[in-house]
């Protein structure tokens, strides 16, 4: 089934999630059915995408937004304020560390920051393995476009020594052994050359001087960020310990990246250690991560005329509570604190505290109210193509309505047309290469139609009306819409004489007969001597005729075709009084 | 005032004249040769014309059984018994050889050998220690009941109402021997009144029957003479080519009443349009994976738009890169102009209803405004049966003071209504240029599921403010595509196929 609700999200294609429910009861503390879960799930914006009951297995789609949905660990944090076990923001505890990451100014030639943590006493069973691969794919994604915003590093933190080096180098001036290929010594430009990952990331490097990377104290390589880790800190089943290094280009990205990183780490039941980043050029010191809670106040009017309710200040902070935010009565009247967990990298505005408490309220709670006010109208263009809809279906005329986007050389060619590119409007980047260029005849479509159902009971008489797009580089996007009129008759015997009788029928109907005239002319698509110029007020403004052997064969038709095609800007808003 | 029948008709009263009878009506069809129908739409113009008629008569008629005829074909059980005495010239034989001979069941053999001695042809002794049977008579004459059981071989059956005494106990003894079968059915005597039959029929005018009524027939009044062919009324006739709108075009034109129902003015934008109208306007930033070429259509020409006025680009600049002064931390990070000039093929109708945010700034409105529109998006996408690369989006908006989330629950609610889904439910979702956002979930009585049927929220204030529309204005927003329920309505599998035109469907489609 197609799915109605991609459209206004803009494209943007949803990451998804399988949950063992058995794994997510032991995470959330209660017993869940499958049935239940599929209800509940929803109301905290989660998206059920199949069932396996017999595996006892649900696949969950979460928004881009929300990247601290990309664990099961992520999912029972909201589950349990949903369920009301747990109210409030969870807190970890971050013990301060003495390692220290020092950067060099030259790095902000190619991947400016670089943010760090240590997670100690790891003991991950298979599951939560594989949760942490999956977890920093997906955040590679949702946060870090891919690795070219941010990039994440897991190292077995025993294996090298600090202090460490975030500095960059020449492309040649390195050599050490990644993962993936151990075997080899390389440099890093080989790297990205020759290692599948670094064929796959070069790009991100593309035309830079110099390339990222992480040494230790003893300028063993920990990293060449975004590409690679050393295989010196390949992380075994014996590793207790982990380094974690993200770097990027965007510094509040990272940091939510490390934020999310360690915090499901810490509901696996690691301990958080910090790290100090030495921003020499600055002489800046950072301590990360930094999982403090984000402090926000919030008008409750603001929240309760927005929502459309009238919470007391109870109620609302309860309801930030489920959504797993502290809030409190602030100080400042008629406001409310809030405090956001470092995990929830989605909140920048008041107005999303306005969603928080519906969600925290239920959105199946919400009262549905009714404004009333304004007088609609329908737009002239529809008007007039519902106007000439009824004029043509009254000469037994059949609508059809074709693609927009078409092929130049079918377009063109087909009909015996000459063009010049630069006058065409040219997609960059179609997938399909069929897809060129925008129409700016009907008619061809029309063809193309016949050819569609030449086997269909005769006589065929189709009509379109619709808009085509031509480049007009005097407007505001370099092109222009016009609405056009075009009729075919394919039997055996059509001809000019019934083509016209339909030219006449629609002018009278429309009023515009008098002003309408037909003239001799030429044109390829047609035969010579059976083509006329149809002009208004002698502008110009169609054509009509029988078509050319030559394009009725090169359409695959066997029966003669007449044609008309006619520009219908003129008549928009046409008085009807 | 003289008489007009068809020419068949005038035969048929002809032929009752002659036999001066009531005639059995399928009798007479077959005498006469034609399709019992005919005959009988024939006698009713003799009973409009007065002439005749037919009666009904309830007919009871007694037949013989599978075994009645067997026996009219060999004889009763007791004739074959003496028949095969006599001609094998046996005059004793014990009962049980004679049986074994006979061929008879039990019942009617000894009906039979009780009814011999009844009549004094054989006796019966145990006096030789078996049980044997003696021919006695010399003569055996057919019995009553084999006579009339004879007079079956001339015709097949006795009317019940018309037996006569004897026959009735005749028929009674051959029933209970379960020779006798019972048949009820109705008769249709035709009559002539007395006009029918003393009607002198060459006095009658033949009405002639014609398949059309020409023009000819009108202006002479011969159509006054003539009688039409009737048709069947009941089979279809050909097809004809008519002119249909399009099925798409008829929905869409549905929703739009829907639409105006409810307040809302259609607005039309460009197709090519900015990337800012497409994307900066809505907050969407500029490395959002939503933007990459892969899934939206770039110009290579025209390759550059023209920006809106100055200060509104830097209003949208300024919210991509701190908030703008509109409450947000925005996404900080460098705006850039190049970007935002680049040309693309819409890939939502929300880049229209963001220009007539703009409209609205740029010509001082009022709220409230409810703008909707019904058109073409496009996305960079292969065309398969369920991917199209150009289709139909339908979006709403409401620029109203002091709106709300509840006020958004209640449009969507009526609209949905109005397409004719009364289970809704809205539930969290993420957009990026709406919060709060839902999404559309409807219980499809057709499908007996629910489905997901559009998206939903207010316009983000990062969307609004650069177009002057501060909090308590605020933007309702709501769309969804249009093929998807095209293709439930018309119960299509091939997205493609709304776009193909195929005549057999366009020709056939119901609305």
């Amino acid at each position: 089934m197609v799915k109605g609700g991609i459209l206004l999200k803009g494209g943007i294609k949803m990451p998804t999630l399988e949950l063992k429910v058995e794994r997510l009861e032991k995470l959330v503390g209660k017993k869940l059915n499958i049935k239940d879960l599929e209800y509940d799930l929803q109301w905290i914006g989660l998206d059920l995408e199949s069932i396996d009951e017999k595996e006892n297995k649900i696949k969950v789609e979460y928004s881009p937004n929300r990247p601290d949905f990309s664990s099961p660990e992520g999912i029972a944090r909201t589950l349990k304020g949903y369920y009301e076990l747990e109210l409030g923001a969870p807190t970890y505890k971050v013990n301060p560390g003495s390692l220290e990451i020092n950067v060099d100014p030259i790095v902000n030639k190619v991947r400016p920051y670089i943010v760090g943590g240590i997670i100690r006493n790891i003991d991950l069973d298979e599951d939560e393995v594989a949760t942490l691969m999956n977890i920093q794919e997906d955040l590679h994604w949702a946060l870090g476009r891919d690795r070219k915003k941010v990039a994440i590093g897991v190292h077995d933190l025993d294996k090298i020594v600090p202090p460490y080096l975030y500095t960059a180098v020449k492309p040649d001036s390195c050599k050490f052994r990644a993962l993936q290929l151990e075997r080899f010594e390389l440099t890093l430009a080989e790297i990205l050359k020759e290692h599948p990952k670094g064929i796959k990331y070069a790009h991100i490097l593309e035309g830079k001087e110099v390339f990222p990377i992480i040494f230790d104290k003893n300028k063993e390589v920990i990293s060449f960020p975004p590409i690679i880790n050393g295989i010196l800190t390949m992380v075994t089943d014996d590793t207790k310990n982990l380094f974690i290094d993200i770097t990027g280009t965007d510094f509040r990205a990272i940091n939510y990246t490390l934020n999310i990183l360690s915090t499901t780490l810490a509901e696996m039941g690691a301990k958080i250690e910090s790290v100090k980043v030495n921003y020499n050029e600055d002489r800046r010191q950072i301590t990360t991560p930094d999982l403090n809670l984000m402090k926000w106040t919030v008008s409750k009017k603001y929240i309760n005329d927005y929502v459309g309710v009238n919470l007391s200040e109870t109620e609302m902070i309860k309801c930030f509570q489920k959504v797993r935010f502290n809030a409190k009565p602030s100080k400042e009247k008629g406001m409310v604190d809030i405090w956001v967990p470092a995990y929830r990298v989605d909140i920048m505005h008041a107005v999303d505290f306005v969603e928080e408490c519906a969600i925290g309220y239920g959105y199946f709670n919400l009262p549905t109210t009714i404004r009333e006010g304004c007088i609609g109208e329908f737009h002239p263009f529809q008007e007039l193509c519902n106007l000439i809809r009824k004029i043509m279906i009254g000469a037994q005329y059949l609508e059809v309505i074709n693609f927009l986007l078409t092929n130049s050389e079918r377009h063109y060619n087909f009909m015996k047309r000459e063009y010049v590119l630069k006058d065409l409007i040219q997609i960059l980047n179609p997938k399909s290469k069929e897809l060129d260029t925008t129409r700016t005849q009907l008619l061809p479509g029309l063809m193309e139609n016949l050819l569609y159902n030449r086997s269909e009971e005769k006589p065929i008489k189709i009509f379109e009306v619709g808009e085509i797009i031509e480049l007009d580089l005097s407007t505001e996007t370099g092109a222009r819409q016009d609405l056009h009129l075009a009729a075919v008759t394919y039997h055996e015997n059509s001809n000019f004489t019934e083509i016209r009788s339909l030219l006449d029928h629609l002018t009278i109907s429309l009023g515009i007969n008098e002003k309408i005239k037909v003239m001799p002319t030429t044109s390829p698509t047609y035969i010579e001597g059976r083509v006329g110029k149809i002009s208004y007020n002698s502008e110009s403004i169609g054509i009509i005729g029988e078509i050319n052997p030559e394009v009725i064969l090169n359409f695959n038709l066997e029966f003669p075709v007449a044609a008309l095609e006619m520009d219908m800007n003129k008549f928009l808003g046409k008085q009807l009084i | 005032m003289g008489i007009k029948l068809k020419q068949n008709v005038l035969e048929i009263l002809k032929t009752l004249q002659e036999k001066n009878i009531e005639c059995d009506a399928s009798e007479l069809a077959k005498d006469l040769n034609l399709d019992y129908i005919v005959l009988m739409s024939a006698v009713n113009d003799l009973d409009k014309a007065n002439l005749g008629g037919f009666k009904e008569k309830y007919l009871d008629y007694l037949y013989l059984t599978d075994e009645g005829l067997n026996y009219l074909k060999k004889g009763l059980p007791s004739r074959q018994l003496i028949n095969y005495l006599v001609k094998n010239k046996i005059k004793e034989i014990s009962i049980a050889k004679l049986k074994e001979k006979s061929e008879l069941t039990d019942k009617p053999f000894y009906r039979a050998i009780q009814n011999l001695r009844r009549n004094k042809w054989i006796a019966t002794s145990k006096a030789t220690g078996e049980n044997k049977v003696f021919l006695v008579a010399d003569d055996f004459p057919n019995t009553e009941l084999e006579v009339f059981l004879k007079t079956f071989e001339k015709k097949p059956f006795y009317d019940k109402s018309k037996l006569s005494k004897e026959e009735v106990e005749l028929i009674e003894i051959l029933n209970k021997r379960n020779l006798i079968r019972r048949e009820k059915s109705t008769q249709r005597l035709i009559f002539l009144t007395p006009e029918g039959k003393k009607i002198d029929v060459r006095k009658i005018e033949i009405l002639k029957e014609v398949s059309k009524i020409t023009s000819e027939m009108l202006i002479s009044g011969e159509w006054k003479h003539i009688n039409l062919k009737p048709f069947n009324v009941s089979i279809s006739g050909p097809r004809i080519h008519a002119g249909k709108i399009h099925p798409l075009i008829n929905i869409i034109n549905e929703i739009r009443e829907i639409f105006l129902s409810m307040g809302f003015t259609e607005i039309k934008g460009p197709i090519v349009e900015s990337a800012f109208f497409n994307f900066d306007a809505l907050f969407q930033p500029q490395d959002h994976p939503a933007r990459e070429m892969q899934d939206t259509f770039y110009l290579n020409n025209p390759k550059q738009s023209k920006l809106p006025e100055r200060e509104r680009v830097e209003a949208v600049k300024a919210t991509h890169e701190n908030g703008g002064g509109c409450g947000s931390i925005g996404w900080g990070y460098d705006w850039s102009y190049d970007i935002a000039k680049k040309v693309v093929l819409r890939t939502h109708t929300t880049a229209t209803t963001c220009r007539r945010l703009a409209q609205f700034y740029r010509e001082n409105e009022k709220p409230p405004v409810k703008v909707f529109s019904i058109d073409k998006v496009f996305r960079n996408e292969r065309l398969d049966h369920s991917h199209l690369a150009e289709f139909m989006q339908i979006e709403g908006i409401v620029i109203d003071e002091n709106v709300t989330l509840c006020d958004l629950r209640g449009l969507l609610t009526e609209f949905y209504r109005k397409m004719g889904f009364s289970k809704i439910i809205t539930r969290p979702s993420f957009f990026p240029y709406t919060e709060p956002s839902l999404e559309i979930a409807v219980y499809s009585e057709k499908l007996g599921e629910w489905l997901e049927l559009g998206g939903s929220g207010i316009f983000r204030p990062e969307v609004t403010y650069p177009w002057g529309i501060k909090d308590p204005t605020r933007v309702l927003a709501w769309g969804l595509g249009l093929e998807r329920l095209a293709m439930l309505k018309y119960g299509r599998e091939d997205i493609r196929d709304l776009y193909r035109n195929p005549l057999k469907w366009l020709r056939e489609v119901s609305y």
